[in-house]
């Protein structure tokens, strides 16, 4: 069993399945929306396992390159700059793989060679030796559900190569409620449970495509702090989850206002 | 046709998203009705409302009641298992019950309200008739509705019904009190009314005539009548809502910042130069419309999946000057640097859709395909407007289904569901009808989609030409029943020196055309 650090929640067990998959070397696949704590839970993770965390966090510019490596030239001899995923093999670190499906499909390609059960990689950018991972190499990969902006379809053979998923969700308003608890000092915990019925609100309306934003675990924990330092509820909720919507224009903004005004009055 | 459907359109966009976060229920479909009382029907998870015109007071008033009123409805459609008609007495009296026992659940969560259902009860009790002028066994259902929710009746009634009225009123706070400690639903409750017929002794089948008075000339309400009334309720629902000044609640400032908005959106839209009516292009008035049979989610889902990559906006391309050198590529002999190029659309589109009497037999399928298509471009954030033509009393009518600058909404859906296929295909005329708008508007392409060649080519060949002119792209796709009518129809249309003709059998491919369309352009 182990034990998070004082303001991370493990509320659905996940620090537990991540340590048996540690422990038998099946690589791990997080899959939730933005701002539901997976990189919190991964940070978490190596912390207990006292072990090295190497992240990247993939995009449409992500190359082949920030991953294996590149030649360098240096007083005239030719080098090589070893990429994350070689130096995560040869040292055995955790590789933290943040957003795979927001990269392009070469990319991911070159992953599918280091991640499958031989957990080997040739290096045919530099000499063509042959990587073999260290045995305490353990990779855990987050991908954001499809609706999300810029992101892609995981290719199949890849999917495969994670058989250990979690599904890390928003959590329930009362385990919420703890993780917000966790970073703030004071006693509002009925003002910021509204806050979280107001999230979770928006949440629900954004799943549907009523509203372009969902707010994240960040945006409940930001509403404790304002609240902690003095801000009246109504108007931290406009500036946490409401003013956001302004850029959409003038109806997007009121409609979130509205249900904020009938969550907290005057 | 109405004058104020610009209000309406916003008021229904925000009626449904309040509606809909309020109940938690994602399906649930608002619209305006003609009857004279709001109406849930939870197995059609609809919601019928009085239009705000109906209400009392000035517009700010009449806007507040009727957010009130959503909420209610919205409660109703959270909380009740079963509503039944409130046009007898066993009826009316489970709907008093569950009026109050909703509104205590609902305020749990939504607890900005309070002001605002003690102002919706002010009037409500200004307008509520006296006892001496309902008649019959009715007065006394109408005084338990009075004293139950009011906390006092209006007029003088027998001591001895009195004394029967404030029982069953005791009684079923005793009762509503249980439900809500125990958690009992409609259910529960409506096994509980017998016990309050018998202490008001009547018959649970007594008709009960709508009692809901609307305005009429002659009983205008006074500021001060409404301040007293509101002091009255307060004072008398003090148990539930707590202390609460009759001042504040008829200032009404926390709704005050979104009626502006409503206003405004009102403004802006009357402020326009060129009104659509003024040329001859009409708005779809009805808001009773179920516009869910026209969305086929399963189609829009697939459409955002194809095209979300648009949605980036950027792809990286490989170029022979940039930025980024990618040494790589170079050793490999391809263009060496990489570049971001934009992937979004900036065309501002006009979609004209043709609902001549040939698309009659499908005419749910090609609403629920164009619904697709402008769900898809409101998805990818494209700029466009959508009109559709048919023959309505012997006129043709060219509808205005979106316009430019207002955002895809259940509005615009509910105004295609409404136009009836009908008539023949008298595209000259119609483009003669939108052709001041498209010259001031100047889209980049104007697309018409037509299942049939139009009844008066010559005089379209010479539109199509004028439009040109002004620097549009005019772009038509015939839609046929299979693959022969289709190339059919859009060899015909480049006779009319379109400069994009394309051809669609399936109607489950157009979205897909247009999209093609819009990318090569």
């Amino acid at each position: 069993m182990l034990h998070a650090s004082p303001t991370y929640l493990d509320w659905n067990n996940s620090l537990d399945i991540l340590n048996k998959a540690y422990e038998t070397g099946l690589f791990v696949l997080i899959i939730g929306p933005k701002g539901t704590g997976k990189t919190s839970l991964v940070r978490e993770f190596t912390a207990k396992k006292g072990a090295n965390l190497e992240s990247i966090n993939f995009s449409l510019r992500t190359r082949e390159s920030h991953l294996v490596g590149t030649k360098t030239l240096v007083e005239g001899t030719v080098g090589f700059d070893e990429g994350i995923l070689i130096r995560s093999m040869k040292d055995g670190s955790i590789l933290y793989l943040d957003e795979i499906n927001a990269a392009e499909a070469d990319v991911l390609l070159r992953l599918d060679e280091a991640l499958d059960d031989r957990r080997q990689i040739v290096l045919k950018e530099s000499s063509g030796e042959l990587i073999t991972a260290n045995k305490n190499w353990f990779v855990v990969a987050t991908i954001n559900p499809l609706t999300h902006v810029g992101t892609k379809e995981l290719p199949p053979q890849l999917l495969s190569r994670f058989p250990v998923r979690i599904r890390l969700d928003y959590p329930p308003e009362q385990t919420e409620l703890e993780i917000v608890k966790r970073h703030v000092s004071g006693s509002h915990d009925d003002k910021i449970l509204q806050g979280i019925k107001l999230a979770n609100t928006l949440r629900e309306a954004a799943s549907v495509e009523e509203l372009y934003y969902s707010p994240s675990l960040r945006e409940t924990i930001a509403f404790g702090k304002l609240l902690d330092s003095g801000v009246d509820a109504k108007k931290t909720a406009n500036m946490v989850f409401a003013n956001v919507y302004a850029q959409w224009g003038n109806v997007e903004y009121q409609k979130v206002n509205d249900i904020i005004t009938s969550m907290f009055g005057s | 046709m109405q004058s104020l459907h610009f209000r309406n359109d916003v008021l229904v966009e925000i009626a449904t998203f309040l509606a809909r976060r309020w109940s938690q229920k994602d399906k649930l479909v608002v619209e305006f009705s003609d009857k004279k009382e709001n109406q849930t029907k939870l197995k059609e998870n609809r919601i019928s409302l009085v239009s705000p015109d109906r209400y009392f007071g000035a517009s700010f008033e009449k806007y507040r009641q009727f957010r009130t009123a959503i909420w209610y409805e919205a409660m109703r459609a959270k909380f009740c298992k079963k509503i039944l008609s409130n046009d007898h007495a066993f009826g009316f009296i489970l709907n008093t019950l569950e009026t109050r026992r909703i509104e205590l659940l609902g305020r749990k969560v939504w607890r900005g309200m309070d002001e605002e259902l003690i102002f919706s009860y002010g009037y409500a009790w200004v307008y509520r008739p006296q006892l001496a002028n309902v008649l019959g066994k009715t007065r006394i259902v109408e005084a338990f509705y009075q004293y139950f929710l009011f906390g006092d009746i209006k007029g003088e009634i027998q001591p001895s019904y009195y004394e029967k009225i404030r029982k069953a009123a005791v009684r079923a706070k005793e009762i509503l009190a249980e439900a809500l400690e125990k958690n009992h639903d409609t259910e529960w409750l409506e096994k509980k009314v017998p016990e309050i017929l018998s202490i008001l002794d009547i018959d649970a089948l007594v008709t009960i005539p709508l009692s809901i008075p609307w305005k009429g000339p002659g009983i205008m309400v006074t500021p001060e009548d409404l301040v007293k009334a509101l002091q009255k309720i307060a004072e008398s629902r003090e148990a539930d809502f707590g202390k609460m000044d009759a001042q504040n609640i008829l200032a009404g400032k926390t709704v005050a910042d979104e009626f502006k908005v409503v206003e405004e959106e009102n403004r802006k839209n009357e402020n326009k130069g060129l009104g659509s009516q003024s040329i001859g292009i009409q708005v779809p008035g009805s808001t009773n419309v179920d516009e869910t049979r026209i969305y086929d989610q399963d189609l829009i889902s697939n459409l955002k999946t194809r095209f979300k990559e648009w949605k980036t906006s950027w792809k990286e391309q490989h170029v022979m000057s940039g930025d980024e050198f990618d040494a790589e590529t170079y050793i490999e002999g391809h263009l060496p640097f990489l570049t971001d190029i934009k992937k979004s659309i900036k065309a501002k589109i006009v979609i004209l859709v043709d609902h001549s009497s040939s698309i009659t037999d499908q005419q749910v399928q090609y609403k629920k395909v164009t619904v697709a298509l402008c769900e898809v471009l409101s998805f990818l954030k494209i700029k466009f407007s959508v009109y559709a033509f048919n023959t309505t009393q012997k006129q043709v009518v060219c509808w205005l289904v979106k316009p430019e600058d207002i955002k895809w909404n259940t509005a615009c859906a509910k105004r295609l569901a409404q136009i009836e296929a009908n008539g023949g295909t008298p595209l000259a005329d119609v483009y003669q009808k939108m052709y001041p708008i498209l010259r001031s508007k100047k889209p980049d392409i104007f697309l018409t989609l037509s299942d049939g060649e139009p009844s008066d080519p010559d005089a379209v060949r010479a539109m199509v030409k004028s439009l040109k002119m002004v620097g549009i792209k005019m772009v038509a796709i015939g839609v046929g029943h299979d693959t022969f009518g289709a190339t059919k129809i859009a060899s015909n249309l480049k006779y009319l020196e379109y400069e994009k003709t394309l051809a669609v059998s399936r109607l489950k491919d157009i979205p897909n055309r247009v999209l093609t369309v819009l990318q090569t352009s």
